[in-house]
């Protein structure tokens, strides 16, 4: 009788998977149990395939896969790892002279109000930056997909920012926006009546630099969504036109449920790009300033290390960091799971 | 319900005129089916009917009402596309009347009633709570025609609604389509490729071509009285054989003369206009017949499909021909057959062991010959005299 579940395992080269698959884990212990390895082997065997094959076929796939799980071992897991230890140490000299302290440098970030100050910041930040960088770019977007003529033009005029470097871009916004020097400034300030003075306004400060990183985030994200929407089939928009279904409303309850998928992919890379993307424009335009109104965690931490030399202190915000984007990825994800339509 | 008229419609994309000036009326509660090659505007036309499309110049008229400037949604009609164009995270029931609940007054217990009328119209009462991904190539359809039937409008459109459905499923959805309109007699233009789907569903069909009308009529007349060579061997399967002949004034009757054969027509009226003019013949595969062997090549022709034909049974020919390729259709042996450096079909009784290499004697149903322009393509002649007699008694 084991002859025909064998050949479950051993068909198809990665037939194992396939088996895992259908039966669980569970159900192949069992098998496995029942007929035990030799016997599974000798069922192949009478069914002439070979486990040899088999196992050649997993090595060739685990050689392939060899250079990018190097690559990540080295530059990615290795280097996490040290930053775990080195947070559990208090060290000088770039850490090369270190002194365990346990849990130290975790007792000094729960108790310090500057740094929970810096984490409400980061989170508000990130949710100003997510959210407005997801609501203009699908505005934007759907416009661009909607237009007829020129629609090229407008594409690459959405898209432009994105192609700068960081540095530059805060250098090109800083400019644009500068309180004094500003090309910007005295038009926003006749337009609004509002004194810009970002330099000393920690409010403004804030959302000129969310500003700043939202418009410089938009390309990236015109990129995925419009090709999202073009991969919507042209005669749905027809059938919601012949529905009279009106323009926002077609967005809303039909576009977005339909590239749900890259918008949560979108979701999960803004979230990663505003807790650390943004670096450059904090260091360019206000140093975390005025007042620690921009002072977010990834800055904060870069200070740590680099201009105060505590390096312990700095991984532990690190590790602090990463552990506050895993579980909003987590939750992102879980979250949308029962959201997001797929198979469109 | 209501008519549709089309005056003069012009649609170009840049340099491509996909539907060239066509007039054209659909009438209030007609199955009209325009059917043509891919490319001939078919589609083209029928989007502008919807206002998918605006269309470059003339006029859609929709009941007593110009509108050529209207919305689609504006325009009281229904479409139904080849790939069904559900919402894809909308139940069956969702999509059914997503459009009726955010865009129209309809009251909430209207549309649950309509819902549930034209599920059970098309048996899909079960399916309302499913997803379109959960649902056959055939439900899909169905929930969308329940899409279309919900609104109730003037006019129902569809576009190869059955080009996406297996060849089975084809089959029974046009019976249903069939039904489906003899119930709600809703004025209807339905496009596709297929000339089966044509001839079985429409009450007039319309040929295209090159984004211009070839002809309008019921599908027997098209069938029988192709106005040229276009329709004649776009309708009907196998299509029309088509010999390049030398037209010359007979004894009595005309005389078609082939480098292979000579033969007679009858009823030809001004052949001396054409006399020693080249033209084309055209005959039905199903319209010749192999005469037995020995048999006087005059003989009757077999009873074959000839219900319904008038009461004449003359023949004309011979042709000798050899027989290349048989194709058995299990109904009908479809042969082959060469005259001089011709090719052309022959579809005899099956189960007569006729096999390639095999000289034939070949005659023709009289009454079922036609003569084609060689330059327009234009029909010049059909032997058949019954079209007078029908065109003289009134259409039911």
């Amino acid at each position: 009788m084991g002859t025909r579940d064998t050949r479950e395992i051993y068909g198809g080269s990665l037939g194992v998977g396939r088996f895992l698959r259908e039966r669980g884990l569970r159900g192949t212990i069992a098998y496995l149990r029942e007929h035990g390895v030799r016997g599974a082997v000798e069922n192949a065997r009478e069914d002439g395939r070979s486990l040899l094959g088999e196992l050649r076929g997993i090595s060739v796939a685990y050689l392939l896969l060899a250079p990018t799980l190097l690559v990540s071992a080295v530059f990615l897991y290795y280097p996490a790892l040290e930053a775990l230890e080195l947070s559990f140490h208090q060290t000088l000299f770039f850490g090369g002279e270190r002194t365990w302290v346990g849990l130290g440098n975790y007792e000094t970030l729960l108790s310090s109000s500057a740094y929970h100050e810096s984490v409400a910041i980061t989170i508000a930040f990130a949710a100003t930056v997510v959210v407005g960088v997801m609501t203009i770019s699908l505005i934007v977007s759907f416009l661009l997909y909607e237009v007829d003529w020129g629609q090229s033009g407008y594409l690459i005029a959405a898209i432009w920012p994105y192609a700068l470097p960081p540095a530059v871009a805060g250098i090109v916004f800083l400019f644009l926006i500068h309180p004094s020097i500003g090309t910007l400034t005295a038009v926003i300030e006749g337009a609004t009546g509002l004194e810009v003075d970002w330099f000393s306004n920690g409010r403004q400060a804030f959302f000129v630099v969310a500003i700043a990183a939202i418009w410089k985030q938009l390309g990236y994200n015109v990129i995925f969504t419009v090709a999202a929407l073009n991969n919507v089939p042209a005669t749905l928009k027809e059938a919601a036109e012949l529905d009279g279904i009106g323009r926002w409303s077609r967005l809303v309850r039909i576009y977005v449920p339909l590239i749900s998928p890259t918008l949560l992919f979108l979701v999960v890379m803004n979230t990663i790009y505003a807790f650390f993307g943004t670096f450059a424009f904090i260091d360019l335009m206000t140093q975390g300033g005025p007042g620690g109104a921009t002072n977010i965690m990834i800055f904060d931490l870069y200070r740590n290390a680099f201009e105060f030399n505590n390096h312990g202190l700095a991984s532990a915000q690190s590790v602090v960091l990463f552990a506050v984007v895993s579980v909003l990825m987590y939750v992102q994800l879980r979250f949308s799971d029962e959201r997001v339509h797929y198979g469109a | 319900m209501a008519s549709i008229e089309l005056t003069d419609l012009t649609k170009r994309f840049d340099d491509v005129t996909a539907v060239d000036g066509i007039d054209l009326e659909a009438r209030d509660g007609e199955f009209l089916v325009v059917v043509g090659p891919s490319g001939c505007g078919k589609s083209t036309t029928l989007r502008c009917i919807a206002g998918l499309e605006s269309p470059t110049a003339g006029t859609v008229r929709i009941g007593d009402e110009d509108v050529t400037a209207q919305e689609p949604h504006e325009r009281d009609i229904a479409m139904v596309f080849q790939n069904y164009a559900l919402y894809p995270h909308m139940t069956a029931e969702r999509n059914m009347t997503f459009g009726m609940r955010s865009a129209t007054d309809f009251s909430s217990a209207e549309i649950d009633r309509r819902v549930a009328q034209a599920a059970a119209t098309l048996g899909i009462d079960d399916l309302l709570d499913r997803k379109p991904s959960a649902l056959s190539g055939g439900e899909q359809q169905r929930v969308a025609l329940g899409r279309a039937i919900v609104r109730d409008p003037a006019v129902f459109l569809m576009d190869e609604p059955l080009s996406n459905l297996d060849a089975k499923l084809r089959v029974q959805m046009r019976t249903e389509l069939s039904r489906l309109h003899e119930e709600l007699g809703t004025t209807t233009v339905y496009v596709t490729h297929d000339q089966t789907e044509a001839m079985t569903l429409g009450d007039r069909v319309v040929v295209m071509n090159d984004g211009r009308i070839q002809q309008v009529d019921t599908p027997q007349e098209l069938y029988d009285y192709p106005s040229n060579r276009f329709v004649a061997e776009f309708i009907g399967d196998p299509a029309m054989n088509m010999l390049e002949v030398t037209l010359e004034a007979g004894s009595s009757d005309p005389i078609v003369r082939h480098e292979a054969f000579t033969i007679e027509v009858p009823n030809a009226p001004e052949t001396e206009a054409l006399d020693g003019g080249r033209a084309v013949l055209g005959f039905r595969p199903e319209d010749a017949s192999i005469a037995d062997r020995g048999t006087s090549p005059t003989g009757s022709v077999p009873d074959r499909r000839r219900t319904g034909r008038g009461d004449s049974e003359r023949t004309t020919g011979p042709i000798e021909a050899t027989v290349q390729v048989t194709e058995p259709l299990g109904d009908t042996l479809l042969c082959y057959c060469r005259a001089g450096d011709d090719e052309f079909k022959v579809q005899t009784a099956p189960r007569t062991g006729r096999a390639a290499g095999d000289a034939v004697t070949l005659t023709l149903d009289a009454d079922r010959l036609h003569l084609f322009d060689l330059e327009t393509g234009e029909a010049i002649y059909h032997s058949d005299t019954d079209r007078e007699r029908r065109a003289a008694t009134p259409e039911p």
